[in-house]
């Protein structure tokens, strides 16, 4: 065969045919932009209800974590024995300047505004705790999984050193050992932290596993050989090609999360390690009103309520976000 | 195998030292006196002071201490409580009873959550699917003490269904509520899980293979399809004894069951960390022990596992 | 329990009637439901088939060959596929019109089907034997000692050495052409009438393809299986194929016997194909190759699906879809100029 065969219907051809024919096939390119992963996840993410309805439930408690004063303007300290234990005032719901709208706890301290308040502690040590695990993981799992070797193998020992101490059962440990050993009283501030340090402590080995074998797997990747191949630094590897590819499902894991550390501040609590009066943590009151959940259950079911749907909305988002990124799901 | 074995079990012995010794510093290796606050609201007792720091070789450095506290360790010696009982007959009393209840905790894990897990899988959209998902939420999202009081108050105190409070003897129908509400986090999270294995490994190709061979619907489910969804769960019920046992402490205490869990809230309450040191040890190597169990029984289930 | 095929009376036999082919499909239509819109898969494909024969459909992707194969086998994710027209008959009786379970009988033993990733296609949790042996226990109720026995024999045909001995391996232990092996023994296990075979060696490097090529070809003749092979690689088709369809945007455009199809290629689309394999002879000069993207299924272009990018497009090629018409010498061709291409 050769190119001559179409000599014939070849000359009949209309010369535009074929330039017409390359301009439908551009135009159809055209319209069919590409689409990256990000740009897919945004789409999924803006339909969803689910993930719609917990960033505004997220958005509405982290205006409460910073100011509470537009949520009430009652002093959730001021304490009034004659009134301890009274059920919640219905008709007050809704109404501002009023107080008792949650009923009071045993001390007499309007059980509203303890909500309205422990939000902040809450959802200030969740944030906090996943900042400190992700990026104290994150990091060691990044050296780790991109250099390999034996600051590879020291690391994971390390790692499986502190994973060993399920989170919960070492955070107990950690905090009953300095709640005996301080005889004074010690600050709101200083409460909080060591929480939030207990659990970094203990946590950021989850993060530094996921990272590790994300990099590991996201090192391995044909572009990035390409990078190395073209001289690229180290430094510039990571950052510019394994980094943004490597973070996707700490993301999602960093964002459920957020709702597991706040139950565990909350079961600390309870367990009588967590935080303390006078700071105040939806923790702080359903440990305080499990005690009298049968005389006035309404101290233990407002902050548990809250409690509940703060988690919800944080799990919700993780859901979202992983179910968005992850292609295979749809 | 044989060696894969070895080798894991090889990894898990400086994982242990490191965490007992780790466990070991955070109690006992912090500067000031040691003593201070381990018995309580009062001083320790002269003969107390006395016994631990011959026992344990506490006036000489933290590293003799834990090997000596290590090696009365390895050899059953759980040591004394500040009261002067003994650890190891505690725990034989109390290990029976979490025991009861961590397999009660299991089996609603593994009947309950894998079923809903791979019945959602199947049934990707449907009502059923979005009813558990949405269940699953709530039960992720509710901490386990929460959802421990509200079943102790509705079925115990308000419905008079079961006894608010378990007996000493724990015996299994008393453990089935305290059993549900330890095992509901890691159950949402297993039915989850096996949802997700199941719908991924359906559009697997040799799922495709097996009904090109012409299998029966039933067997390329039954045997190929759930075989291979199986073992994220598996592995992952294991996994989740971590937080098995410090549910565990929170069911204990709100069921008044006299486990190890509930020893170990009295003991953190009572200030008495020589006890704490010792629970928290043999929980540490109960894990190390599940975890390894878990690792060999995937590489069992994974034929490619067993390679690397 | 087992299933029986009630082997050799289907159901058209019984009412008296002897077939055409031993596999023929005519005008099947399949189309994808997606987000996006209806994607037009399969637009009017009839192929046949008979014993002793092998077929090549050879296409690009996204021209719609292993669509066109699931089909027959029934193994179409529906949703988002689903069959809108067409019958595929096997032996006289359309499987498009028999319940679940006469079709699910008709696959491993009148019809088997290969895959391409031989690795993935093979369930990675059981032994070879184990996946082999199971159509024998289940199908033909075997024992399990028997069903090994007859497994290791089947590796055997295939050529794998130490059979008895590899029968107890996991796929992820053989390697890729022993892995395809295994596959073709495992579709062979209960003696079908056609194999299917979906790009058996795309992803086999060029020495094990002759392998596996020649294998296919032996065993067809031994069994007089007819033998389906879908490619896109001319240069395989070239020793085994008898026809082949070539198909193009879910159509068919061009069928002949291999001979006459590689001498004289009679559609636009086969011709520019041949001429993009890479010659020695042309050293030095610039590849050929097909302009444009194979179209957008979403989006078929009015006519006939390849003017876009065939050199000798007419006005009348934008406007009217050319039939598959007959040409001398027993062979098709869906082109507007056939027969110039033909005589030329």
């Amino acid at each position: 065969m050769s190119n001559s065969m179409m000599s014939d219907t070849q000359a009949k051809a209309l010369p535009h045919a074929t330039e017409t024919g390359a301009a439908t096939v551009v135009d159809a390119a055209k319209s069919d932009r590409p689409r990256s992963l990000g740009s897919d996840a945004w789409r999924e993410l803006r339909r969803r209800p689910l993930f719609i309805a917990s960033l505004v439930l997220i958005l509405l408690f982290v205006v409460m974590a910073a100011f509470p004063q537009l949520f009430t303007s009652v002093d959730p300290t001021y304490a009034d024995l004659n009134r301890n234990l009274q059920p919640p005032k219905w008709e007050n719901w809704f109404k501002f300047g009023v107080d008792g709208q949650f009923g009071y706890d045993i001390l007499g301290r309007d059980v509203y505004a303890r909500t309205i308040y422990g939000a902040r502690a809450s959802i200030i040590v969740g944030l906090v705790t996943v900042l400190g695990t992700t990026v104290l993981g994150g990091f060691v799992g990044l050296v780790a999984g991109y250099f390999g070797g034996w600051l590879d193998s020291l690391m994971s020992r390390f790692a499986d050193i502190f994973l060993g101490v399920p989170l919960v059962l070492g955070s107990l440990l950690i905090l009953s050992t300095f709640a005996s050993r301080a005889h004074d009283n010690p600050s709101a501030f200083k409460i909080a932290s060591l929480v939030i340090i207990a659990l970094v402590a203990l946590g950021w080995p989850v993060f530094a596993r996921i990272m590790r074998s994300s990099v590991i797997s996201t090192k391995q990747l044909d572009y990035v050989a390409a990078a190395r191949a073209l001289g690229a630094r180290p430094s510039r590897i990571i950052f510019r090609h394994v980094l943004p590819n490597a973070v996707a499902p700490l993301i999602v894991v960093a964002t459920i999360s957020i709702g597991s550390y706040i139950g565990a501040e909350a079961t600390l609590s309870f367990l009588g390690v967590g935080l303390q009066d006078p700071v105040v943590s939806w923790g702080v009151m359903i440990s305080g009103g499990i005690t009298y959940r049968e005389v006035a259950p309404h101290m233990m079911l407002f902050p548990g309520a809250f409690l509940t749907i703060a988690v919800l909305s944080f799990v919700m988002l993780g859901d979202a976000v992983r179910d968005a990124l992850d292609p295979k799901l749809r | 195998m044989g060696r894969y074995v070895l080798r894991r079990l090889l990894q898990a012995i400086p994982v242990f030292i490191g965490t007992t010794f780790l466990i070991y510093l955070m109690v006992w290796g912090l500067p000031g006196n040691p003593f201070a606050g381990r018995c309580g609201n009062r001083p320790c007792p002269d003969a107390y002071i006395q016994r631990m720091t011959e026992k344990y070789h506490l006036d000489e450095n933290i590293f003799a201490q834990y090997f000596w506290y290590m090696s009365h360790l390895v050899r059953g010696d759980f040591g004394e409580t500040f009261t002067g009982t003994s650890v190891n007959t505690l725990l034989a009393q109390a290990f029976p009873v979490t025991l009861r209840l961590a397999i009660v905790a299991i089996a609603f894990e593994a009947l309950i959550g894998v079923t809903a897990g791979v019945v959602t899988g199947l049934r990707k959209g449907r009502f059923i699917d979005n009813l558990v998902l949405v269940s699953t939420l709530f039960l992720i999202a509710i901490p386990t003490f929460v959802t421990g009081a509200l079943l102790q108050w509705v079925l115990g105190v308000e419905w008079g269904i079961i006894k608010p409070t378990v007996s000493s003897e724990a015996r299994w129908s008393e453990l089935i509520v305290p059993g549900f509400v330890l095992a509901a986090v890691t159950m949402a999270f297993v039915t989850r899980l096996t949802r997700v294995s199941v719908v991924e490994n359906r559009r697997a190709d040799y799922v495709r293979t097996a009904v090109a061979k012409g299998l029966s619907d039933s067997r390329v489910t039954g045997v190929h399809l759930l075989r291979n969804s199986l073992i994220p769960a598996v592995t992952q019920l294991g996994l989740d004894l971590g937080g098995l046992m410090a549910g565990a402490i929170v069911t204990e205490g709100i069921f008044n069951i006299r486990g190890i869990g509930g020893m170990l809230f009295n003991a953190i309450n009572r200030q008495d960390s020589a006890l704490v040191v010792s629970i928290v040890a043999l929980l540490v190597l109960v894990y190390l022990v599940v975890n390894l169990i878990v690792d060999v029984l995937y590489a069992v289930l994974d034929p490619r596992i067993r390679y690397e | 329990m087992t299933d029986l095929l009630v082997t050799g009376e289907p159901a058209s036999q019984a009412a008296g009637a002897s077939y055409a082919h031993l596999l023929e499909v005519e005008d099947l239509r399949v189309e994808f439901r997606t987000l996006d819109g209806v994607a037009k898969v399969i637009n009017g494909v009839s192929l046949h088939l008979d014993a002793g024969e092998t077929l090549a459909v050879l296409g690009e992707s996204g021209s719609g060959k292993s669509v066109t194969a699931q089909a027959i086998m029934g193994i179409l994710d529906s949703p988002p596929a689903f069959i809108t027209g067409g019958a595929i008959r096997f032996k006289g009786s359309d499987l498009l019109k028999m319940s679940r379970e006469e079709r699910r009988l008709v696959r491993g033993e009148g019809i088997a089907m290969i895959f391409q990733d031989a690795l993935s296609a093979l369930n990675p949790v059981f032994t070879v034997g184990f996946q082999i042996a199971e159509l024998f226990r289940k199908r033909r109720g075997m024992s399990r000692a028997d069903g090994m026995r007859r497994a290791a024999e089947l590796l055997d045909q295939v050529r794998i050495p130490n059979a008895k001995g590899r029968v107890k391996a996991y796929p992820h232990e053989f390697s890729g052409g022993m892995r395809q092996r295994v596959m073709i023994a495992m579709a062979l296990a209960l003696d079908p009438e056609v194999l299917i075979a979906d790009e058996p060696t795309t992803a086999l490097d060029v020495t094990v393809q002759a392998q596996i090529m020649e294998l296919l070809a032996e065993l067809r003749r031994e069994r007089n299986m007819g033998l389906i092979l879908i490619t896109h690689d001319l240069g395989v088709v070239a020793d085994v194929a008898d026809r082949i369809s070539v198909m193009y945007a879910g159509r068919i455009v061009e069928e002949a016997g291999v001979y006459d199809l590689y001498r004289k290629p009679s559609h636009p689309y086969t011709l520019a194909l041949l001429n993009s394999i890479p010659r020695l002879d042309l050293k030095g000069q610039r590849l050929n190759t097909i302009k444009g993207l194979p179209p957008n299924l979403l989006r078929i272009p009015p006519g006939c699906a390849f003017h876009p990018r065939c050199s000798m497009a007419q006005e009348i090629c934008q406007r009217e879809l050319p039939p598959l018409r007959e040409l001398p010498g027993g062979r098709t061709s869906a082109c507007h100029f056939a027969e110039e291409l033909n005589r030329e």
